[in-house]
This record gives C-alpha cells, sequence and structure tokens, in this order.
C-alpha cells in the first residue's frame, strides 16, 4: 500500500506540529516541524520522557491534561488565547511581533493502535502567532481609542464626559465605605482679558501650561479634567476639606508665581478656586454645584485665592441673585 | 406453567430492544410498564416471575421500585438493565436484592449469560 | 420548517441513545474524578432555535452565565455545535475535584477544559450509540460572566435550524453540580441522524 510509505513524508512536510507520546509519556515520535524549531533530532529523543526533553512545559497543567485524555479517551484542547504556548518554540516572525515565542493551537487526541490496542497520545501544535499578533495590534488601537475618547484635544486631561463619569464612580465608593472625597473647581482669571491681549493662541498657550502645572502637583490617584472653556475640575478622592483647602492653596501660589513663555513674552496668570467635601446623600450634579458656588465667592472676593463652601453662601447668592 | 416477564422501562426503544433480546426458545408472556408506579401496579396484580427494570425513569425510578419489593416483600426476580453503569450504583441495585445488573443497551448475548447462570434457560 | 419534524418513536429513540450515553458519560466521569456521580434522567427537547434565548434568559433570570461551545463532525454528514451554559459559582468545586489551583490555570481554560470533558465524554457515547464517531473542534468562550448571555446565544442558535435541549444534572457525592447543554444540529443533518434513527427502529 503506497500510504504507509508516504506518511512519513506527509508528516515531515506537515506545517504543524505532531508530538506523539505512549501511555508513560515518553516520546515516541516527534516530526520536522517540531525538531527543527527546537533544535532537536527525532532519532534522539525516542523513548525519553516528554517533560525531559522539553523542560520548559508547564509541568503540572499538562500531566493533568495529558492524564485526561488517556483515561476519559477524549480530546483535550489549549488555545493561545488562554495560554500563550506550551511548548516554547521560535516562530518566523521575528521582526513582526513583540512576542518571543510561537503562539500556539494546541489538541491532545487519544489514539489506538490498530494492531497492538496500545494507548497513545497526539499532540498538535499550530502556529498561531499570526492571530496573535493581529489581535495585540487591535489591543493597542482599541487602547488608543479609548484614551482619546476621554482626553481633552487640547489641554490633555480628561474631557468632560470622562471626567464626570469619573466623578459619579467616586461618590459611589465614598458611599459605600464612608470614605473621604473632595471636588475641586478652579477657573483662569480674566481669561477673556488674556484673549483678547494676546489673542487665542496665547490663551491656547496659558491653558495648556496651568494645566501641565496643576498636573504635575496632583497625586496619580487625583482626576483632572477640563471642564468648560477656561474651567476645569478636580477629584480628590481620600481627602477631606481641609486636605483638599490645602492642595487648593498650594495650586494657586504655584500658578500666581509661574510665568509662561508666548512669543518672546512672559504671561502672567492666576487662579480662583471653590473647593467643596462630600457628605454623603449628595450626587455629583449636586456637588458640582457647590464647588462652583464656592468658585463664584472666591471670584467676588478679588480672584486669585481658595474658598471652601459654606452653606451660607448658597443663601447669599440667592440673595444677590 | 410458562413465566410471566415484566419489562418496564419508559423507552420504547428499550422495551423493544429487550423483547428481541431475549432467546427465541424462553418460554414467557410479557407485560409492559413504562415507570415505576406501574410497574408496583403490575407487581401487585399479578404473579410475576422476572422483571427487567430500568433505573432512570419519571414518576418512581428503579430503586424506588427495588425498595418497594423489599417492603413489600414480594416475591419475583429482578434483573436490572441501566445506562447507570457506576459500580457505586450496580452495588447498591445488589444491596436492595436484584438479581443482576445488564448494561445498557441490552443486547441478546448479554441477556443469554445472565439467564443462563441463574438458570432461568 | 415541518420536514425536520421528529415523530414520537424517533424522539424516543434519541432519548434512549442519549441516556446510554449520559450513562457511559457519567461512569467515565466517576472514576476519573473518583466520587460518585448521580444521573438524572436528562429530559431532551427539540425545539426551534429561536426559543431558545428567551428560554435561557427566563431560567437565569439576569444572572451572569458562561457560554461555551463545542463543534463536533461525523461520519456520513452528521455534524453540529454543543453549547454549555454555566454560572460560574457552580464550577468551583468542579475544578477543584479536576485538580485545578487558581495560580496554574486561568478561569477561562478551566471554563474551556471542564466543558470539553463534559461534552465530549457524552458526544463519543453518542456516536458509538449511532455505529459513528466524531472530531471535535477546539471548545470556544462565546461570553464569560454576562448577564445579556442571551443575546449572544440568539447570534449562535440562529445560524442552525434545531436545536436540542438537553439539560443536565449532575450530582457529585456530596456537591451539585448542574449545567445545560444544548446540542444544535443544522437542518441536513436532522435528516441524517432521522434516516439513523429509523435504522434503528427498523431493527426493533
Amino acid at each position: 500500500m503506497p500510504l504507509a510509505g508516504l506518511l512519513q513524508p506527509l508528516l515531515s512536510q506537515l506545517n504543524s506540529g505532531v508530538v506523539l507520546l505512549d501511555a508513560e509519556l515518553k516520546l515516541v515520535f516527534i516530526n520536522q516541524f517540531i525538531a527543527r524549531r527546537a533544535d532537536l533530532q527525532p532519532e534522539d529523543v525516542k523513548g525519553k520522557s516528554l517533560f525531559e526533553v522539553f523542560s520548559d512545559l508547564p509541568q503540572a497543567w499538562l500531566q493533568r491534561k495529558l492524564h485526561g485524555v488517556l483515561s476519559l479517551q477524549v480530546p483535550a484542547f489549549s488555545s493561545w488565547e488562554q495560554r500563550q504556548y506550551i511548548f516554547k518554540l521560535p516562530h518566523l516572525r521575528p521582526l513582526s511581533s513583540d512576542s518571543a515565542y510561537m503562539a500556539q493551537n494546541c489538541s491532545m487526541l487519544p489514539l489506538t493502535a490498530a494492531d497492538t490496542g496500545e494507548r497513545y497520545i497526539c499532540i498538535l501544535v499550530e502556529d498561531a502567532t499570526d492571530a496573535y499578533v493581529y489581535q495585540q495590534q487591535l489591543q493597542h488601537s482599541v487602547a488608543r481609542l479609548q484614551l482619546a475618547n476621554r482626553t481633552d484635544g487640547l489641554t490633555g486631561v480628561f474631557n468632560r464626559s470622562y471626567w464626570q463619569q469619573q466623578l459619579g464612580y467616586e461618590i459611589q465608593r465614598a458611599e459605600r465605605y464612608q470614605h473621604p472625597l473632595s471636588l475641586l473647581l478652579f477657573d483662569l482669571d480674566k481669561f477673556k482679558q488674556l484673549n483678547d491681549h494676546y489673542g487665542h493662541l496665547g490663551g491656547d498657550a496659558v491653558l495648556i501650561e496651568v494645566a501641565r502645572l496643576v498636573a504635575a502637583l496632583l497625586r496619580d490617584t487625583d482626576l483632572l479634567g477640563r471642564y468648560g472653556g477656561e474651567e476645569f475640575g478636580i477629584i480628590l478622592p481620600e481627602t477631606d476639606l481641609t486636605g483638599a483647602m490645602q492642595v487648593a492653596q498650594r495650586l494657586c501660589s504655584a500658578v500666581a508665581a509661574h510665568r509662561v513663555a508666548f512669543e518672546q513674552q512672559q504671561l502672567l496668570a492666576t487662579i480662583s478656586l471653590g473647593v467643596t467635601g462630600f457628605t454623603s446623600g449628595l450626587s455629583s450634579d449636586q456637588l458640582i454645584q457647590q464647588a462652583d458656588e464656592a468658585l463664584y465667592s472666591a471670584k467676588r472676593q478679588g480672584r486669585n485665592q481658595a474658598v471652601a463652601w459654606r452653606d451660607s453662601q448658597s443663601v447669599y447668592l440667592k440673595k444677590v441673585k | 406453567m410458562a413465566l410471566t416477564v415484566l419489562i418496564c422501562d419508559d423507552s420504547l426503544l428499550a422495551r423493544n430492544q429487550l423483547k428481541k433480546a431475549l432467546p427465541a426458545d424462553f418460554d414467557a408472556s410479557i407485560v409492559t410498564a413504562t415507570n415505576g408506579l406501574e410497574a408496583l401496579a403490575v407487581l401487585q396484580s399479578q404473579e410475576i416471575g422476572l422483571v427487567f427494570l430500568d433505573l432512570t425513569m419519571p414518576e418512581l425510578d428503579g430503586v424506588g421500585v427495588l425498595e418497594a419489593i423489599k417492603a413489600q416483600q414480594l416475591d419475583c426476580l429482578v434483573i436490572v438493565v441501566s445506562a447507570d453503569i457506576q459500580p457505586e450504583m450496580q452495588k447498591r441495585v445488589m444491596e436492595l436484592g436484584a438479581l443482576a445488573f445488564i448494561q445498557k443497551p441490552a443486547n441478546a448475548d448479554k441477556l443469554a449469560a445472565v439467564l443462563h447462570k441463574y438458570g432461568l434457560i | 420548517m415541518t420536514t425536520l419534524h421528529f415523530t414520537e418513536e424517533q424522539r424516543d429513540c434519541l432519548q434512549e441513545l442519549v441516556n446510554v450515553a449520559m450513562g457511559q458519560a457519567s461512569d467515565k466521569l466517576a472514576r476519573y474524578l473518583e466520587t460518585m456521580v448521580h444521573l438524572q434522567v436528562p429530559a431532551i427537547k427539540l425545539v426551534d432555535t429561536q426559543q431558545l434565548p428567551e428560554h435561557f434568559a427566563k431560567r437565569y433570570q439576569q444572572q451572569s452565565v458562561s457560554l461555551i461551545s463545542l463543534g463536533f463532525f461525523g461520519d456520513q454528514g452528521l455534524r453540529g455545535e454543543t453549547i454549555m451554559l454555566y454560572q460560574l459559582a457552580n464550577v468551583g468545586v468542579l475544578a477543584k475535584l479536576l485538580g485545578y489551583s487558581d495560580d496554574d490555570s486561568s478561569e477561562d481554560e478551566m471554563l474551556t477544559d471542564i466543558s470539553s470533558v463534559l461534552t465530549t465524554t457524552f458526544l463519543n457515547g453518542l456516536a458509538e450509540q449511532l455505529d459513528n464517531s466524531f472530531s471535535y473542534a477546539a471548545p470556544r468562550i462565546l461570553s464569560s460572566r454576562d448577564e445579556h448571555f442571551a443575546d449572544k446565544l440568539a447570534a449562535t442558535a440562529q445560524q442552525w435550524q434545531l436545536a436540542l435541549q438537553v439539560d443536565i444534572r449532575y450530582q457529585l457525592t456530596d456537591y451539585s453540580f448542574h449545567c445545560d447543554m444544548i446540542l444544535l444540529i443544522p437542518g441536513e443533518a436532522v435528516l441524517r441522524l432521522r434516516q439513523m434513527l429509523d435504522q434503528i427502529l427498523a431493527d426493533f
């Protein structure tokens, strides 16, 4: 029968790995696909333990799978999506991939020899590096898109919708764990004059520079967002009103002391800040409203300062309105 | 006097498989039941020499039938014919008084072997 | 699609084949897990694939469910896809029995492994009853811990003409594990399956 003579050449040409094991998990056969990539001679490994020849295998896990294949006589599978590879082998696209090893789909199949009835396992190894690389690229693109979706184009801080969404989450968290949380709104003083005097490019330069300066003074867990034209918001988790006022004063003096370079000139800018602390039961809109009222007081009291929200302010504001 | 045999299984196919698998020279009249409750009704109303009993059935399962036979001291031989072939289950039905256990699907060879062993043919 | 109907005799025949296959599967599992697996009659139902999502949405009532799919191919044009539905809370003890620990496998890997063991032991038994043998595709996670799993189920089910709904309840000695299995079979394979059932019925 010609088939028997063709099987070996077929197996050696096959673009998938074939590893044949006996019931003691000793190697019976490996094809060229595996041998060349692992730099082994098929003749040398015959009769040796699988785990001795391939010492990098996830032994406990793989043994359990192979035991299942033998005793239940059902196939087992491993996908690159859950486990990138079983056999640590190089792949043929080293330049286009950030992974050093071949991503693999493996099937572990129960086999019974037709003549002797003895049981074997065949591990089929398919190269899934292309799919792996493609998915990695996709993930990078998605991450970039997500970042773009929540970033303010001009200043690079969070945009309003993302920032407000985060405020909602932080309020839920503060409520659930009874942790302190503060909110800070600030506004560039006399921004309209700045724009009129230096043009929109000058105004933009100040916005970018102030956002950068403020961001550098915050903790990693604080969330800075651009709330409107020249208005910004800062969510300060795990911070009570006293702590938030200290932050506000620090930001106020830092901005006032800074000079923004624009077309060989040094621009001066100041900010006014409104600060409020979260108390149980407040919605994010109410919290923003309070910070806004405090900010209004800061402006009214002469700008370049921070004011904490007090209940009486709203009473006062209603009167003047 | 010919033996009366009860075949109890919820599946028509299984009942037919069993009838067909009985030896050609087996001299018996056959009645059937499709669940455990029906089987008990038959056992209480007429003399049954031998029961072929499935285990997984609606209404009352085979284990329930064996328990009732034991409790009511009904006089019949029971051969369990089931797909539930775990050693634990086999042990349990034998403890409840079953004569033998045949793994489904029933066929002529398996049946003849059991009937022969207990001198029924 | 009246042509895909099963007669009561065909349905009864298939039910019995499923019973036997299930018995073999649980025997194998019991030996493998070294624990007694109590088997309940798996009621099989032939259902319109369009009814499936609603049925299971109702059964699980917005709880989060994982769906794992596994395709199979047999001789004589018999082929299809099985879908297992689990609630993850149910899987933990089974995973421990199978020897999994948190550090050597991800949750997804555990889910696909368990699904493939449960479905292939059963399908191998079914194939044997039909004088057939199946080969299998690797299991795929269609959705994981998902409250809106019914939409994913609908998207998969609509590609098939017939669904065979098998409610499997594997009760282990001191732990009850429950999952659902759906066998999805394309129209032409349903015709083949009916021919096979008729052949078995003609023998008896």
